[in-house]
């Protein structure tokens, strides 16, 4: 035995290589071993690792409420709906861009929300986001209702455009003869000739009651306006202010601004 | 005439249903267009089954679409569209022999199917016609279709295998 160990050593000093299937099979047989008589520090990795994943899980979990937070705090203190009851909404569903029957792809642009008749939702009431407008309801379930969203080819909005107050009408739908839109742009046409430059801002007209617009929602900026080419009208493209494809925090607004009557006021000409 | 609901049909509406959902929730929010997820179901049962099965699975399909919310358009033209497209995809049924190129042909000719009677809607509606999405959906419902479909055949094939369907 003494002898075939010094043997080894010599040639474990001589040639290293020519002895490592010794140290790979003791390794093979040992080293389980010894993973099992260090377990216990194996399993503090085990719990230090699944607990830093969990805090990082709730650290992105945080930052999304967060993200939320915000977004409901912003289409709370829009200038426009100020005093008006307003029910906060997420959007649930889209409208399928794959179906190409009924999909985005021909026109088609609503949004499920997860409010609903049992919430106080009813037909044609406006809903808004944080930046503005973003369309009307049209159907009304139990716990959802689905909202036409502007862009839609069915969706006519009244607006004023720009500091004098133009009348007009916002649509998805360009104007016979007029230039084509980028994606996404709506087409403004105004009732009378008027004078709108890009930049203007356009803004809801109200309806009657405040259904289904409430007035003074921020609906888009003018882009672009159309050339002079004997159309009756002047038409323009208007960028909408709330993108529809990202919708996440909605509201809708529950009451019409004004519900007290209005006190008369007694001339101040002399 | 007793109605026998097989452990196969309960499989495929289960997948029809969540296939829409998903592409009302799931896919919107990663882009403009997407594939068909619906349309790969009806193929596959339209492969096993043949043109009759696979209309008739296109129907229920279809309805399920136009009623999922929000939806869009008049009740009843996806459920026409998706039979339609459920009997083309059934042309490709073949009794025997398992080809790779039959599941994407077929999806291919579903999904121009559904495509053109997009298109055709737009055309005699007066609304813009989008070539490139209805192009880009179909592509990507083929590609998809080329993943997906062979797993549902086979899942399909082991489910009538084992008599339980």
């Amino acid at each position: 035995m003494v002898v075939a160990t010094v043997f080894l050593l010599g040639l474990d000093l001589a040639q290293p290589a020519s002895t490592s299937f010794l140290r790979a099979g003791a390794a093979a047989a040992f080293g389980p071993l010894e993973r099992v008589l260090t377990a216990g520090r194996d399993n503090d990795v085990e719990r230090l690792t699944r607990e830093r994943d969990e805090l990082a899980r709730a650290r992105r979990q945080d930052a999304a409420t967060v993200q939320q937070a915000q977004e409901v705090t912003s289409v709370l203190a829009l200038p426009a709906a100020k005093g008006a009851r307003l029910l906060v909404a997420r959007v649930v569903a889209f409208t399928p861009g794959s179906s190409v029957t009924s999909g985005s792809s021909s026109g088609a642009r609503r949004v499920t929300i997860d409010v609903g008749s049992r919430d106080g939702v009813t037909k044609d009431l406006t809903v808004i986001a944080g930046t503005g407008l973003v369309g009307r309801v049209i159907a009304v379930a139990a716990w959802t209702s689905d909202v036409l969203v502007v862009g839609d080819r069915d969706l006519i909005v009244g607006v004023r455009v720009g500091k004098r107050g133009w009348f007009g009408s916002v649509s998805a739908t360009p104007p016979v003869g007029a230039t084509a839109r980028g994606p996404g742009l709506l087409s403004l046409t105004l009732l009378q000739q008027g004078a709108v430059v890009v930049g203007d801002t356009v803004t809801t007209l109200g309806s009657i009651g405040g259904r289904p617009f409430v007035a003074d929602i921020p609906v888009g900026t003018v882009v672009m306006t159309d050339p002079d080419r004997g159309q009756l009208t002047s038409t323009a493209g208007v960028e909408p202010v709330v993108d529809t494809a990202t919708l996440d925090v909605v509201a809708v607004i529950l009451t019409t601004p004004r519900s007290a009557p209005r006190a008369p006021a007694t001339s101040a000409a002399k | 005439m007793r109605v026998r609901v097989s452990l196969l049909s309960l499989l495929r509406a289960a997948l029809v249903v969540l296939a829409a959902a998903l592409s009302a929730v799931v896919l919107p929010r990663l882009g403009p267009v997407g594939p068909d997820l619906v349309l790969l179901v009806v193929v596959a049962a339209a492969l096993l089954g043949g043109p009759a099965k696979g209309a008739l699975l296109g129907l229920g399909a279809g309805w399920t679409i136009d009623l999922m919310p929000p939806g869009a358009g008049a009740l009843g033209v996806a459920a026409l569209t998706y039979a339609a497209a459920g009997a083309v995809a059934g042309l490709w049924h073949r009794d025997s022999g398992r080809s790779a190129s039959l599941p994407a042909l077929a999806t291919l000719a579903a999904a121009s199917t559904v495509a053109a009677v997009g298109i055709l809607r737009a055309v005699t509606s007066g609304w813009p016609v989008s070539w490139a999405a209805a192009g880009a959906s179909t592509v990507m419902t083929t590609a998809v279709g080329l993943a997906v479909i062979p797993l549902l055949i086979r899942a399909e094939r082991g489910l009538i295998r084992r008599r339980l369907a």
